[in-house]
């Protein structure tokens, strides 16, 4: 028969916490990018119009820079960066190509509903070089969404409209119900916006792509309503260890 | 906007069923739903000019043949004498006036027309304005319907600064401030342009003589104003994206045929206001270049085939349509070949950039590491904040005004996210949350802040169950009971909060600046693949506790006990742990007290719904022998 003094006490459980699914699927996307080739620049959430509209084409007249969409701060003087884009500006005028860029972080919009917030995050790349193609441009969104989703994933591709890129496109996958899901937007970089970033339009071209990381961690994760990611609610919280 | 499938076919030479016509709408870029016959299109903000029958059927040309059969009033018309003048040409460098007069309004409408109100489900109101519905819906330019009876005066388009208020032809009323392109009259607004027209000159079932008036707005000088004044109209949603600025006469002659088709015509007259000239954008053709930029091998005569199909003019050059405002360069025009070619057909081609080596975020990584290995959870708030600091910046459209500053310091957010916690029965909370905070001295200035907040249990387990998380934990997990505060660990207040209970709040907030680079030497960085788990919903119903106290005579059995409590498993089992573990030398027993939290996904657990699980769990463990809850 045992006696107390070679009993064990029962193992002490100590509860880890969790760094918040936002970050972690962030983090993971920029890690994707990084081993992919993709630098990780960082850039400021309040920005200047010129960086954030003037340079990336979005003319006066889109009516993403009416009020009703985009928060303006101190006077009008700056914006809440309504993408990560900016950021990409703000690099290239710093560098020469050949050039292959990733930013990740907060963005704004002038939003709030169901299915919209006042802020979510993005992650975004350019790359830019010689001879860099829209087939160029589909291998590598095909490398992103086979490691985000294996390599059996079906992906479509459609035309779009971004003032930034041209041709833009919109990039489906097809989900298990059998629907097509939106889960990211890609193009060609306007020759403009190189000509903006002093980078000469006639020798270069870019790619560009740009990921809402909600979106991902809501598929990955099974998450079906976009606001528990941000009630802080231990409960959900805790399941992301 | 809603188009008919009926309608599409008519207009097309070849008749593609449903599924053939959406998979081309998609492959062009026209995203849409589709409801029995209706397709509810998304066009791009690029392509205004799609946003009509013709605009569409312009676009699908390439795949099914277009008819082209808009017929229109061909006859030679009467100049129009209006007393009109433009006061500012460069928002309205195009406008165009009908007038005409007819004999009876008749009741019933042709098949055509009725079809566009019964299929697409769109309101009659009365003829002049029901055909002016009709044409946009055609041909996408909007027309507005003034009575003419009640024009009396010259009339003048103006972008004036404007403090009036003004009665929609929709009943609603509106302020207008600022400046605005109108229309007036006898110095009365009579119409908002480009958004919507006024009630005192609208027009009803019983008129008979209209003013049509058809113009290309600039859409700088529209954009927005629909949105300000909650007017949501077609014509600003396509004047906005811009019209075809060669158009208005021949929208005008199409508004007579539809006329035509139901009413004696008594009178009709025409006038054109502005230059009619307009520079067509031209590119040269550089198919070299659109196969650089596609990655493609298509031919020169392919190419020009495409876009000729698309409407464009190929001479030594590109001659662009006016209606495509898109289009002003060989990206453009690559665009235009990859939509017909379809962008999944063409083919990837591969690319490989230089690898870098990743490089982590040290001081953050270390600092998420060290609170996370400790029991903290992150969490990520809304920067807004009614609260006004020192250096904060002002969000000068806020949602409301509780948000109208950026916030300068997390205390607030973490404060919220510890009560939210409490109020869901959380009795030891550890909240962390990491931001850039932006302040305003002379420049905007952004620096990384850290916030950190406890409350309640320290944990738990049956070391930590009965103590409580306090200044003293906090100080040693930041400050490690270093003489020297790197951190400032502060109390908060209960009596300032809205809450019941007692145990102690405490917070640290500090820039991330401030941490010594040898703070967390000790630390290496978790580099943790991530894990995907497979998300639970969180239930909206109250959980319960119960608490069990055994004594354990025979010491060989207390393994098994604590193993078959912690394997005990049922859908409502939200947490358990041991609280207590105590062993007794002088009695030779070993004391250990459990807790279960249930809490149902479906529905408020009833004390029998517990007794039955209860029931479940125990019942094996009081069998063994030297096993029992005392009272029990």
């Amino acid at each position: 028969m045992s006696n107390l003094d070679n009993i064990n006490p029962p193992t002490l459980h100590n509860e880890p916490g969790s760094l918040h699914p936002i970050n972690q699927t962030k983090d993971y996307l920029l890690k994707l990018l990084s081993e992919m080739g993709f630098q990780k620049i960082h850039g400021p959430e309040i920005e200047t119009e010129e960086f954030n509209f003037d340079m990336l084409n979005i003319k006066k007249s889109h009516p993403a820079r009416q009020m009703h969409d985009t928060f303006y701060v101190e006077g009008k003087k700056n914006v809440l960066r309504t993408h990560t884009s900016p950021v990409q500006i703000r690099s290239m005028l710093n560098s020469k190509p050949p050039i292959a860029f990733t930013s990740a972080g907060k963005v704004y919009r002038k939003d709030d509903d169901a299915t919209h917030l006042p802020m979510f995050h993005q992650v975004e790349g350019i790359y830019v070089d010689e001879n860099v193609t829209f087939a160029n441009l589909k291998d590598l969104i095909h490398q992103i969404l086979n490691k985000l989703f294996g390599d059996d994933v079906e992906v479509r591709f459609r035309p779009s409209y971004f003032p930034f890129t041209e041709p833009s496109a919109e990039v489906d996958i097809l989900a298990e119900n059998g629907k097509w899901l939106e889960i990211l937007g890609c193009g060609i970089v306007n020759p403009i916006v190189l000509d903006n970033c002093n980078i000469d339009s006639n020798r270069y071209s870019g790619l560009a792509f740009g990921l809402g990381v909600e979106r991902i961690a809501m598929l990955k994760y099974g998450v079906n309503d976009i606001r528990e990611f941000y009630k802080s609610n231990l409960d959900f919280l805790k399941q992301f260890k | 906007m809603k188009i008919s499938y009926q309608n599409l076919i008519n207009h097309l030479l070849e008749k593609p069923t449903k599924e053939l016509l959406s998979e081309k709408l998609f492959q062009l870029g026209h995203e849409h739903e589709i409801q029995g016959d209706i397709f509810d299109m998304e066009i791009t903000p690029n392509r205004g000019d799609c946003l009509s029958l013709l605009g569409l059927t312009r676009d699908l040309n390439i795949f099914f043949g277009r008819l082209g059969n808009f017929d229109i009033y061909e006859e030679s018309i009467d100049v129009l004498e209006i007393d009109f003048e433009n006061h500012s040409i460069e928002d309205c460098p195009q406008i165009s006036f009908l007038e005409i007069e007819i004999e009876e309004v008749k009741d019933t409408y042709n098949p055509y027309l009725e079809n566009f109100f019964s299929s697409i489900g769109n309101k009659k109101t009365n003829l002049f304005t029901d055909i002016s519905n009709f044409i946009s819906y055609e041909l996408g330019q909007p027309t507005h319907c003034f009575d003419r009876a009640t024009i009396k005066e010259k009339l003048i388009f103006e972008n004036k600064e404007c403090n009036n208020s003004f009665k929609t032809l929709l009943g609603s009323e509106v302020y207008l401030k600022g400046r605005n392109c109108v229309f007036t009259s006898s110095g009365e607004i009579i119409s908002l342009a480009g958004v919507m027209g006024g009630a005192s000159t609208a027009c009803s079932s019983k008129t008979k003589k209209v003013l049509v008036e058809c113009a290309y707005f600039n859409p700088e000088s529209i954009i927005g104003k629909s949105s300000k004044y909650n007017l949501i109209s077609d014509a600003a949603h396509k004047f906005e994206r811009g019209v075809d600025i060669t158009s208005q006469e021949r929208v005008l002659r199409r508004f007579i045929k539809v006329v035509q088709d139901h009413a004696d015509i008594k009178s009709i007259k025409l006038r054109s206001f502005g230059s009619g000239d307009f520079n067509n954008t031209f590119i040269p053709i550089d198919s070299k270049k659109i196969n650089k930029i596609l990655g493609t091998n298509l031919e020169e005569r392919e190419y020009l085939k495409y876009l000729d199909a698309l409407g464009f003019q190929i001479s030594n050059q590109i001659k662009v349509p006016a209606y495509r405002h898109d289009i002003k360069s060989n990206n453009d025009l690559a665009e235009e070949i990859a939509r017909v070619i379809g962008y999944n057909n063409i083919k990837s081609s591969s690319i490989n950039l230089k690898k870098i080596p990743y490089i982590n975020e040290g001081k953050v990584s270390k600092l998420e590491t060290l609170l996370i290995e400790n029991g903290f959870s992150e969490v990520i708030n809304f920067p807004f904040t009614s609260k006004k600091e020192k250096g904060s910046i002002n969000i000068d459209n806020p949602l409301d005004s509780n948000r109208n500053n950026f916030r300068t310091s997390l205390k607030e957010s973490l404060i919220e996210n510890l009560l939210y916690n409490e109020r869901r029965q959380k009795d030891s909370v550890k909240l962390f949350e990491i931001s850039d905070i932006y302040t305003k001295d002379q420049e905007i200035k952004q620096q990384k802040k850290v916030g950190l907040i406890i409350s309640g249990r320290l944990g738990n387990n049956y070391n930590d169950f009965s103590k409580k998380l306090d200044y003293k934990y906090l100080n040693k997990l930041l400050n490690k009971d270093l003489n020297e505060d790197i951190v400032e660990i502060i109390e908060i207040p209960r009596n300032i909060l809205d809450t019941k209970k007692k145990d102690k709040i405490y917070y640290a907030e500090f820039y991330l600046d401030d941490i010594p680079k040898s703070f967390y030497p000790e630390l290496d960085i978790q580099e943790k693949a991530i894990n995907f788990v497979n998300y639970k919903p969180i239930s909206e119903y109250p959980s319960c506790t119960r608490d069990f106290s055994f004594l354990i005579e025979d010491l060989d059995v207390v393994k098994k006990v604590i193993d078959m409590l912690e394997e005990a498993s049922d859908e409502i089992i939200k947490n358990s742990f041991i609280f207590d573990y105590y062993k007794d030398d002088k009695t030779n027993i070993i004391k250990i007290g459990y807790r279960f939290i249930f809490q149902s996904d479906l529905k408020t657990l009833s004390d029998s719904d517990i007794k039955n699980i209860v029931n479940k769990i125990l019942s094996p463990i009081l069998k063994i022998d030297g096993v029992s809850i005392p009272g029990m």
